[in-house]
């Protein structure tokens, strides 16, 4: 074929320029480490650089809210800790109070030493995170979340109130997950059931005037939760809507103690109030027995048999005409038992029948210190459970990063063994091609005539 | 018979020295552009009759030729042509490519800051610094938008610049070609010898027009040619240049097109017919990559800033404020704003149109969040005698309908993510160009008011709800998702439902309620009870009659007893709620995009991956079709091109011709006086 002189100088930079463009994109890619330079390089591999690179980024905002749970909860577990040990010696407290020898000065130092207590049971309930927010107040975290109230005579001291609500404070540590960092007041300190969690037990006096006998109730139990709450959720006929109670009430059929259930509920106000109504047939009593909830209504109404599917124990002597109150549990904040236990120590006992009266009132409360102990334990247990959830997620945080790392440097980055030795090649190319060049350029007939 | 011997030297040096001026014009033109090599064409003179025969009566130039074929040029000239088109267009995407995709200067950086800074107010609802930050972010957010909106807007005023300055040479060359028509017709018909050069001149005139756009030629019996473009359409006529023109797109008033000149006017010439060359490679690029990857860019911050406010809408700021505030309130629902779908109406529309309009859906939500329907098309509403037809330009499917409003029903089936008004019916040939998001991202902004004051980012969750105190059950109450429209559905706070024999009670006069998303039940009193479920989703309804639809779900779960209550406040004094910031901040992975199928950072990554692609492709058409050129070009170098060596060796033989012919007059001279010696003796 002919070739023409300017064909012979155009290919040959031609293909000098070529070379030079490769070894340049080469230089680049060494130079900045990327295989890629931009996504026409390999435009699937840019797309899917783009996606990891955010979920990547995304997995690491996931590990910074995890961390960030993490430390508030620590810090919550801590309180926690702090409250389980104060209630600890307030139960001790409570139990050594209960040591009938103890004289009125007795009862009275033990008072003022949980009064302290509780002066610093309300510095953990209003403790604030480094942020200044308060830990247990749900989303009020700038307000106070415990105060006392005014004091309503003729109570000296005002009841501690709860203003914060049952929010809760939620971080995204997962892609599908997001969880409280905050435990509220009102689950840890107001929500407390009273009495064994399911009822409370109680005396409820004898005629106006408190129980004779030396009859003391035991917290009881719930035998079968099921009986229970199908009991109470309309499967016993109460008389009333409120002040669902029933009470156990003591009298003497031919020299033998002997016991009769009533419902004491009433209708709500403004309607009448209603006599109770006996549910069970009189039965004999023996001290220490256990008195199963099982209610028949009495005639003339046809007999329906209810059991509750708990029972009660009332140890010792009950006079007749005393009284015993069970009554499904209602909240009562930990401060509230703490306030009566207080009020109950300074009360000095004047006659047997006030210590007897005193012994059960604070057995109660010994029920409702370990109640709130209960509820600390699973509040910690929750908080312990999340941190643990917090530790999985971060190994697998952690876990992700390093395989997004891999795949990203996979997709971006350079072999440099072989972006060098593509370099060399390339070199010795261009340099073959120069050489080539400028031999074939010095070819002229010119030079000979 | 001297003066034969010596008639017949003389033109042997006369034809030698024509071929020795011929290879020197070819030495000295041997790098010029367009040049095709000549050669000097000898004959031999007619021989004259003697006794003994023909005598030959030397040599003469028939004519100087150059070595050029047609067939070989116009192989250039296409091969030049889609080169040209495709560098054009792949210099162009190369530069979009490059701007998305840049890890500093791309999206991605700015959208990841954005939402990271959204959970840091999550985490820390109250903390001003956090809310400070979101807004700062957002401001970056929507710079990177508005500046790669407009680069992209800057791209469309250089192809403007561009086409223009395309035109004028287009122009020029065509003035030029006309010239020499003009020229060679003089030349060839004085003398009856092809003008070589100014054939060359011509043929390389073609050939640098076809670099700029697609040009056939045809050639005529005078020696001229004429020169067409696009489908026929003359440029050159003989000794004519009609030329190109621009204007201004009737259809689209920002656009410049290539228009024909046809009488006083100009002609828009459609974009389909201008291929080829550098103004095809421009004019196919705006068309097909350009509008393209605009309107995408888009509808990404159109997406984002709609369903981020339709989400912060259902929202409480720090002081306490929401939808739920009673008026005069500071509440703030939209974190940004961006301007509606632009409609423009054609230049030569009948002049009883009306004005048309268009605005976004607002966003639908699905479970929980939001997401628009939104394309990358244009769209075109037009007048017919039978009402108006919407065309998607992408893929011309069409919505047909007795006016806008049976429009408005079509796309409500079929969301486009935007709906039409008008401000009357519109006349048969009435044409407007709907283009939703195509400037979009340069128009987005940060609402002011939040910039002014980040304690208005809506953060909180504007009711939240409790179990009653003297509860005895085991109820627990969620708690609650908001849904758009819900202080329809809540009415007036609080809300203090009772449980009581398996029915819930107190739910607000007037309200529906429908659990599991099952049929709706009217609360006609507040005695009214709904069936108690445990975990079922409680959805509470606005009145009958209410538009949007409007919701607020929760769910009560566990086993309540008779008495026990639930209730839904205003969540006043929340200082430490982030909820609605975790939901802004799952913005970020939820497919809230292209009808629930992307998300922003998806949607985003299509169109990097979709340029690159396309970057890609025309690097590998190119460089197929430089190797074409390059081909072509050698075909017609082989033949035309000048060869210095062979020059050279030309050199030596006219030369060598020309002693030779030299050397024969000597001898003839030689004779004579050999006679003139015999004469004189």
């Amino acid at each position: 074929m002919r070739i023409s002189t300017s064909q012979l100088y155009s290919s040959g930079t031609a293909g000098i320029e070529r070379k030079q463009d490769q070894l340049l994109k080469l230089q680049n890619q060494l130079s900045t480490g990327r295989r890629l330079l931009t996504p026409a390089d390999d435009p699937v591999a840019a797309a899917r650089t783009l996606g990891l690179t955010q979920a990547k980024e995304i997995e690491g905002q996931y590990a910074r809210n995890q961390a960030d749970a993490t430390d508030r909860l620590r810090l919550v577990d801590s309180q926690l800790t702090a409250l389980t040990d104060l209630l600890q010696s307030v139960r001790s407290r409570v139990v050594q109070a209960g040591n009938t020898v103890l004289s009125d000065s007795d009862r009275q130092a033990i008072a003022s030493e949980l009064a302290a207590r509780f002066d610093e049971m309300l510095g953990i309930a209003n403790s604030r995170s480094a942020e200044g927010e308060y830990l247990f107040s749900g989303y009020q975290g700038a307000s106070q979340p415990f105060a006392r109230s005014a004091a309503l005579p003729p109570a000296t001291t005002g009841l501690v109130g709860y203003s914060g609500d049952d929010g809760e404070r939620l971080l995204q540590v997962g892609a599908s997950r997001q969880l409280a960092t905050n435990v509220t007041g009102s689950e840890l300190f107001m929500d407390i059931r009273a009495g064994n969690g399911s009822f409370a037990t109680a005396a409820s006096g004898n005629g106006g005037l408190a129980n004779q006998g030396t009859g003391l109730i035991e917290a009881g139990s719930v035998l079968d939760r099921e009986k229970w709450v199908t009991a109470l959720d309309g499967g016993f006929p109460w008389q009333g809507s409120s002040n669902r109670e029933l009470q156990i009430r003591f009298s003497s059929v031919a020299g033998v103690s002997s016991y009769q259930l009533f419902d004491v509920s009433t209708p709500p106000p403004p309607a009448a109030t209603v006599s109770p109504l006996a549910v069970s047939p009189v039965l004999p009593f023996t001290p220490g027995q256990a008195i199963p909830l099982i209610t028949t209504s009495q005639p003339p109404a046809p007999p329906v048999s209810t059991d509750f599917g708990a029972q009660v124990v009332i140890n010792g002597s009950p006079a007749a005409g005393d009284s015993f109150a069970v009554t499904p549990s209602v909240n009562k904040s930990v401060f509230q038992t703490m306030q009566e236990m207080i009020d109950l120590l300074r009360t000095p006992l004047s006659s047997s029948v006030a210590r007897m009266a005193y012994s059960g009132q604070l057995q109660a409360h010994l029920g409702n210190v370990d109640q709130a102990l209960v509820n600390v334990a699973e509040v910690q247990a929750s908080v312990g459970t999340r941190l643990q959830t917090l530790e999985n997620l971060s190994n697998n945080s952690a876990a992700f990063d390093i395989q997004y790392q891999q795949s990203l440097s996979d997709l971006v980055d350079l072999d440099y063994v072989k972006a060098i030795s593509d370099f060399t090649r390339e070199q010795v190319t261009l340099e073959a091609a120069q050489k080539s060049f400028a031999t074939i350029s010095g070819l002229s007939l010119f030079k000979y005539i | 018979m001297g003066s034969g011997i010596l008639g017949t030297g003389v033109s042997g040096l006369y034809a030698a020295q024509l071929g020795l001026q011929t290879t020197e014009h070819n030495i000295a033109n041997a790098n010029t552009p367009g040049f095709s090599r000549q050669r000097a064409i000898q004959g031999s003179n007619p021989g004259v009759v003697t006794g003994a025969g023909f005598l030959g009566q030397g040599t003469q130039v028939v004519t100087i030729e150059r070595q050029y074929n047609r067939f070989l040029a116009e192989q250039v000239d296409r091969a030049q042509s889609s080169a040209s088109e495709l560098d054009s267009y792949s210099a162009q995407i190369k530069q979009i490519d490059n701007l998305l995709a840049d890890a500093s200067a791309g999206l991605s950086p700015a959208l990841q800051d954005f939402f990271d800074s959204v959970q840091q107010v999550a985490a820390n609802p109250s903390h001003l610094p956090s809310r400070q930050a979101m807004i700062s972010t957002a401001q970056g957010l929507t710079a990177r938008y508005q500046s790669l909106g407009t680069q992209l807007a800057q791209m469309y005023e250089s192809i403007n610049g561009e086409i223009k300055q395309s035109v004028t040479t287009i122009n020029s060359y065509a003035e030029q070609i006309a010239g020499l028509n003009d020229r060679i017709g003089i030349a060839q018909a004085s003398t009856g010898q092809p003008a070589n050069d100014l054939l060359d001149s011509r043929d390389h005139l073609v050939a640098e027009l076809n670099k700029l756009i697609k040009a056939r030629t045809s050639s005529n019996s005078d020696g001229s040619i004429n020169v067409f473009v696009g489908s026929g359409q003359q440029l050159v006529v003989g000794s004519q240049s009609i030329g190109l023109a621009t204007t201004v797109s009737a259809s689209d008033p920002s656009r410049l097109v290539v228009g024909l000149k046809s009488g006083a006017g100009v002609q828009e010439m459609p974009e389909t017919l201008i291929n080829g060359g550098a103004l095809g490679g421009l004019v196919t690029f705006r068309r097909e990559s350009l509008d393209r990857v605009s309107s995408d860019l888009g509808r990404n911050a159109v997406s984002l800033a709609l369903t981020f406010n339709a989400q912060s809408a259902l929202g409480q700021d720090l002081l306490g404020q929401s939808l739920l505030s009673p008026p005069p309130s500071g509440f703030s629902p939209a974190m940004f704003s961006v301007t509606e779908p632009v409609v423009l109406a054609n230049a030569k529309n009948p002049a009883s149109s009306p004005t048309v309009s268009a605005a976004f859906v607002t966003p639908i939500p699905f479970g929980g969040n939001f997401y628009t329907d939104l394309g990358v098309s244009d769209y075109r509403l037009s007048g017919d005698a039978s009402g108006v037809v919407l065309t998607r330009l992408s893929d011309n499917k069409q919505w047909a309908g007795g006016d806008v409003g049976a429009i408005n029903t079509l796309l409500a089936s079929d969301p486009q993510g935007f709906t039409l008004s008008a401000s009357g019916s519109l006349p048969a040939g009435a044409s407007y160009l709907i283009q939703p998001t195509r400037d979009a991202a340069r128009k987005i902004t940060v609402n002011p008011a939040l910039v002014a004051d980040p304690r208005l980012i809506p953060a909180g969750g504007p009711v939240r709800t409790s179990a009653g105190t003297g509860n005895s059950g085991s109820g627990q109450i969620s708690a609650g998702a908001v849904g758009p429209g819900f202080p329809a559905a809540v009415g007036a706070l609080p809300i203090n439902l009772v449980y009581d024999s398996g029915q819930l009670r107190n739910f607000p006069v007037g309200a529906r309620v429908s659990i599991d998303g099952g049929p709706a039940q009217l609360i006609g009193a507040a005695t009214d009870g709904v069936a108690y479920t445990s975990g079922a989703s409680i959805i509470l309804l606005g009145p009958a009659n209410t538009t949007p639809p409007s919701s607020f779900s929760l769910t009560i779960s566990g086993r309540p007893n008779n008495g026990d209550t639930f209730q839904l406040v205003r969540n006043s004094g929340a200082t430490a709620d982030g909820r609605n910031a975790l939901a802004l901040g799952e913005l970020q992975t939820l497919d809230t995009m292209s009808g629930k199928t992307a998300s922003f950072q998806e949607a985003y990554t299509q169109l990097v991956s979709e340029s690159g692609n396309k970057t890609r492709q025309l690097q590998v058409i190119s460089e197929a079709q430089q190797a074409l050129l390059v081909q072509a070009q050698a075909s017609r170098d082989a033949l035309s091109g000048v060869n210095l060596d062979e020059e050279a060796a030309n050199l030596i033989r006219y030369q060598q011709a020309y002693q030779a012919s030299a050397k024969a007059l000597q001898i003839g001279a030689s004779l004579f006086d050999t006679i003139l010696q015999i004469a004189a003796g």
